[in-house]
């Protein structure tokens, strides 16, 4: 079995990955991808302590928290896009750097 | 299911669309709002009965179904704090509710507007209910999810859209620190109960592990409530929105982030208590500061106010992190003057936009000779803020500073001092611009808000007064709340006492 280290590395990684394309990236689709992979850096700790938890048993309670929060996921995700529709209709761009009216 | 008044909240909320379905006709509109406002009534009275039967038990505990009770199951805790804050959501939410009916009569949408307003109190008082950290997570959602949606309501403008986006953004990362934090906490201890994490992890885990969690808890809610470095959403999200959702983020919601923060690092970071401390007096300090100095510069009344909370959350995270009786009765009873204090002044500043369709104080320069009624409460507002004796915002701002004094925080406590010295500048500023200039062309056009605009003003300014001449009651419900945090054995009993 591999592990559960390379599990914590592996969800650590994505989520600098993660933050670093909130910070970097322009696109605002990509933003909101970057978003998809936080949230999916913290289901894989989750589901890799659920798993270690005893060896020959899984513990409901990390899947519990995970099958919630793919949900909320979904929402937030359809939300922001919602908002990047809108955002394009007004700037004609999905450049974040374009949507400077308001100071960052 | 989750007790009676957040079902009932629940359940109305789930109900606004049927109600708005019913009355989609124009004209019929505000019957909408009429319904939003009896439902936080209701609710407010099921509370009470709550209230009642926390007031003889100490702690009401409800658990999901049998076979999965805590800590291995979901569950909710009550006690004084939780119901203290309730009843704050609900009354801010019922003002702002009455207020949105003619504030937002010409807006289309209303029926998402006010189920999208029940679902964001449900949250909030569904986080302050939480026994464990999964309950938390899930209303926190709820509120973050319906905010994000509120301020990016008025969706034909840009200055919503972007601004709602960059909040969306910056609190979903916040969101989701929280959630590695859960993890790395569930992966430790195997639970996610407040009260099994309190015993499990002051029992045996590496201090490496508990430093980076408590850091990602302390950044995760930090970003809701803005403290300095990521405050950098507030201000745009606080302008954007419409004004009874600013009143609403500002006094209730960025206190509800302190409150459940506060509450988890009394309970699951017990053991850590003199690493956290001081990270959240030095913190405090810096929201202060940014907040004062950044509300110095600015032009627009709105944004004048979010930079205002800003500072005032500086202050409230002061009083708490004094972890003393004193200073959490003085930082809840803040809690308390600043919901109304803010509620009324965004509230005003409402009327004044909706009068003129400018936010720009240049603009604005002489309103009080056009609307003189919204001008006295404004002022009231603004004198109460800026912590002047008779008014309710000095007996709390005072309470802060003998609390950080006899807590020996003097360093801590002179430079609050010094901040609120520094606030009184720009507080002073709006008077003298609103009340003293003469008046330009958009404030001479303006005309009078109407009378159902002015009620929930009246009321609030009435409660400035009121609490300042009367705070001992106020007082005593905040020292109950306080005690109630701090009876940490009393919390943990009430869960693993049982097993």
């Amino acid at each position: 079995m591999i592990p559960l280290n390379y599990y914590i590395a592996c969800a650590v990684a994505l989520y600098i990955i993660g933050m670093y394309c909130l910070a970097s990236k322009r696109n605002m689709i990509k933003l909101v991808m970057g978003i998809e992979i936080l949230v999916n850096a913290a289901h894989l700790s989750f589901i890799a302590f659920s798993a270690y938890r005893a060896v020959g048993y899984i513990d409901p309670l990390g899947h519990v928290v995970v099958i919630m929060s793919i949900g909320f996921a979904g929402c937030v995700t359809a939300l922001a896009l919602a908002i990047v529709t809108y955002a394009y209709k007004h700037y004609k761009t999905l450049d974040v750097r374009k949507l400077r009216r308001l100071k960052w | 299911m989750f007790t009676w008044p957040l079902d009932a909240l629940l359940i109305f909320m789930v109900g606004t669309p049927a109600v708005g379905w019913l009355v989609h006709k124009n004209g019929y509109q505000k019957i909408l709002g009429i319904y939003a406002s009896a439902s936080l009534l209701i609710t407010a009275y099921f509370l009470y009965g709550l209230y009642k039967e926390a007031a003889e038990k100490g702690i009401i505990l409800i658990v999901g179904q049998l076979p999965f009770s805590p800590p291995l199951g979901a569950c909710l805790e009550i006690d004084m704090l939780s119901i203290f804050m309730a009843f704050l959501y609900i009354i801010i939410g019922l003002f702002a509710t009455a207020y949105s009916i003619k504030f937002m009569e010409s807006d289309s949408g209303l029926t998402e507007y006010y189920t999208l307003i029940l679902g964001m109190i449900a949250g909030m008082i569904g986080i302050v209910f939480a026994g464990d950290f999964f309950t938390l997570f899930v209303f926190w959602e709820l509120m973050c999810l319906t905010s994000y949606a509120l301020v990016a309501f008025r969706k034909q403008k840009w200055e919503p859209i972007e601004a709602g986006f960059k909040y969306l953004v910056m609190s979903v990362a916040g969101s989701v620190t929280i959630l590695l934090a859960m993890s790395f906490l569930y992966g430790m201890t195997g639970t996610l109960n407040f009260a099994a994490l309190a015993d499990g992890l002051t029992a045996a885990t590496s201090e490496g592990w508990l430093y980076i969690t408590l850091a990602l808890v302390i950044v995760g809610f930090g970003v809701k409530a803005a403290i300095v470095p990521f405050h950098t959403w507030l201000p745009d999200a606080h302008s954007a929105a419409p004004s009874p959702i600013s009143a609403m983020l500002s006094g209730v919601m960025v206190q509800t982030a302190v409150c459940a923060l506060i509450r988890i690092l009394l309970l699951v970071f017990n053991s850590a208590q003199p690493a956290w401390q001081m990270t959240l007096a030095v913190f405090a300090v810096f929201t202060m500061f940014g907040g004062n100095l950044m509300a110095l510069l600015q032009n627009d009344l709105k944004r004048l106010l979010a930079f205002s909370t800003i500072a005032h959350l500086g202050y409230i995270i002061f009083g708490f992190a004094t972890v003393s009786q004193d200073g959490l009765t003085a930082a809840l009873f803040h809690t308390i003057n600043h919901a109304i204090m803010k509620t009324l002044l965004f509230l005003c500043a409402g009327a004044f936009i909706r009068q003129t369709r400018t936010r720009d104080l240049r603009k604005l320069r002489g309103i009080g000779k056009t609307m003189p009624a919204t001008v006295v409460f404004f002022s009231i507002g603004t004198i109460a803020i800026a912590a002047f004796p008779p008014l309710n915002g000095f007996w709390s701002e005072m309470m802060i500073i003998s609390a950080g004094v006899r807590a020996e925080m003097i360093i801590f406590s002179t430079l609050t001092l010094a901040n609120m010295a520094l606030s009184v500048v720009y507080y002073f500023r709006l008077i003298r611009i609103i009340v003293l200039e003469e008046p330009t062309k958009v404030a001479k056009e303006a005309i009078r808000a109407p009378i159902s605009m002015l009620i929930p003003l009246l009321i609030l300014a009435f409660l400035c007064v009121f609490i300042g001449v009367y705070p001992g009651p106020f007082i005593g419900v905040s020292s109950k709340a306080a005690e109630a945090m701090l009876n940490i054995e009393a919390y943990i009993d009430s869960v693993l006492g049982g097993l």
